[in-house]
């Protein structure tokens, strides 16, 4: 059983941190706080459902037509209400509640044209539902499945931002957004691609969540909170903070779920959140002065 | 190479800037001094783009107009600027900010022989290169923003309070770093308190008040001038 819980966990806690990085992104280099991050999960975790049930094209390869348009939608919202609350923002604390304002809108939107199109219904499909055995324990195919991809994608997002130019450039404006313009940096089109990035990896989570979970138009909001929570707990923007506090999370709420009761998950949620704050309130690595 | 002419700049009611004029040749070394408050920093940062100047406004260099341009343009076109407290990306090692540094594409293919040149500079920098910059004292700081500034290969580099907050000892290696840097042909436009060591190295001077430039000289008759000994070499050291 603990070995059970223990590759559930990671199975859980890969697909947070996976989620959390694109949260994390958004909110480190474009500064914008998206409510609406949740919503685009489940819009790809939809696309995918469609993919696979209608066209039969396996979660796999849609991936390569999900993330994209998570992309292509990232930054066309970043461009279309985005920027104009970006360029009358006197200072941060204004542009954060702006966005805030305007993605709690943008929730709403999506929401309401999911529920149309695909109503409240609890949405699910079988891929890949075969038994694995790995030490000892069986696990369904899709799981180990998402925890792969889950990996790929995070290490792809690590490499990319920690071993090339362009990625240190991203990080250069998480870090000190007035310096970044000194070294020739265009901050307005770093956080734009930052926005798409998120919105692609949002696009990646809801593909891998959609594989080995069942999902509705409105469980968007617990996916944005679940983010939230392991952004903060990892220290806002940085990418390894994500990665540890989304296993964390994960392996904590299966290990609550197996051994005390399920229906202390969220509890246990809330319970591990308050802890790391207290012990370290800027997050796991986060820094207190910027 | 650069031009500054009626430079006029105001916060809300407060007019920071009143018609600044200014030139600073190819290879010049030239320094403002003025108290608190001159206005110094501002006209600095109108020049990178930082801050956006009045109308009737005009900057030129290298007879291109680059008045309105935001800062990641200026850059581009060859003035690099050392912000007052240095501007440095703190969580970021000293190796990922010089990287940086040559983030402009008018230096990317130029980033190893710039890095050679602030590693010959600077030693100190790349036997601590795998450093976190925030972890540095403030005179290594300032070699990391200088170093990152060199790496965008500018043609003038501009310095705003380069010595501000360091010890004695090193403010004269930071000195003789930037003699160092002039021999190599760049042109430099410092903002300075520390009137005595920023005139050694310099050819020109600007007199900033209020404001205004009311005065500019030779730095040799500068460092004779009476008037200039009264103002500010009284008050500093």
């Amino acid at each position: 059983m603990l070995v059970a819980a223990l590759l559930s966990g990671l199975v859980l806690g890969g697909t947070y941190a996976l989620v959390a990085m694109g949260l994390t992104l958004q909110y480190g280099i474009s500064r914008i706080m998206n409510l609406a991050y949740g919503e685009m999960i489940i819009a790809a975790a939809f696309l995918a459902y469609v993919m696979f049930s209608g066209l039969g094209l396996n979660p796999v390869a849609g991936l390569l037509i999900a993330v994209p348009a998570g992309f292509a939608l990232g930054y066309a919202v970043y461009g279309v209400m985005m920027s104009p609350l970006v360029k009358r923002a006197r200072d941060k604390a204004s542009l954060e509640i702006d966005s805030i304002l305007a993605t709690f809108g943008l929730l709403f939107v999506m929401q309401g044209v999911m529920l149309v199109a695909f109503g409240a219904n609890f949405t699910s499909y079988s891929y890949l539902n075969d038994p694995v055995t790995i030490f000892g324990t069986t696990l369904a195919a899709n799981r180990v499945l998402a925890l792969v991809m889950a990996v790929v994608f995070g290490g792809g997002l690590y490499l990319l931002l920690t071993r090339t130019l362009w990625g240190t450039a991203l990080r250069a404006v998480a870090v000190n957004p007035a310096a970044a313009p000194l070294v020739g940096i265009d901050v307005n089109r770093a956080a734009r691609l930052a926005f798409a990035i998120g919105g692609g990896l949002a696009a990646a989570g809801g593909v891998v969540i959609s594989m080995y979970q069942t999902f509705t138009a409105t469980t968007g909001v617990v996916f944005t909170m679940k983010a939230l929570i392991v952004v903060i707990m990892g220290g806002v923007g940085n990418l390894i903070g994500a990665l540890s506090a989304g296993l964390i999370l994960g392996l904590v709420e299966t290990f609550v779920a197996t051994y005390v009761d399920p229906g202390l998950t969220l509890a246990a949620t809330y319970g591990i959140f308050l802890a790391v704050l207290l012990w370290r309130p800027a997050g796991l690595f986060g820094r207190v002065a910027r | 190479m650069l031009e500054v002419a009626d430079l006029s700049l105001h916060y809300g009611r407060h007019v920071a800037l009143n018609r600044v004029s200014l030139k600073v040749g190819k290879g010049e070394t030239v320094v403002i001094l003025g108290a608190n408050g001159a206005g110094k920093s501002s006209l600095l940062k109108s020049i990178a783009g930082i801050t956006r100047p009045d109308g009737g406004t005009t900057i030129s260099f290298e007879t291109r107009a680059i008045v309105g341009r935001p800062a990641h343009e200026v850059v581009e076109a060859g003035i690099a600027l050392v912000p007052e407290g240095r501007g440095v990306f703190g969580d970021l090692t000293v190796e990922e900010n010089l990287a940086l540094g040559a983030y402009a594409k008018r230096a990317r293919n130029h980033a190893k022989e710039s890095r050679d040149f602030v590693y010959d500079l600077f030693p100190k920098l790349k036997e601590r290169r795998a450093q976190y910059v925030n972890t540095m004292s403030g005179g290594e700081q300032q070699m990391v923003a200088i170093g990152r500034a060199l790496m965008s290969k500018p043609d003038l580099l501009m310095l705003d309070e380069p010595s501000l907050g360091l010890a004695p000892v090193v403010v004269g290696e930071l000195f003789k770093s930037l003699g160092r840097i002039r021999e190599r042909g760049l042109a430099l436009l410092i903002v300075e308190q520390n009137v005595k060591m920023s005139l050694s190295i310099a050819d020109r001077g600007y007199l900033a008040e209020a404001g205004r430039i009311s005065g500019d000289n030779t730095a040799e008759a500068l460092l004779g001038d009476a008037a200039v000994q009264r103002a500010f070499l009284g008050a500093t050291h």
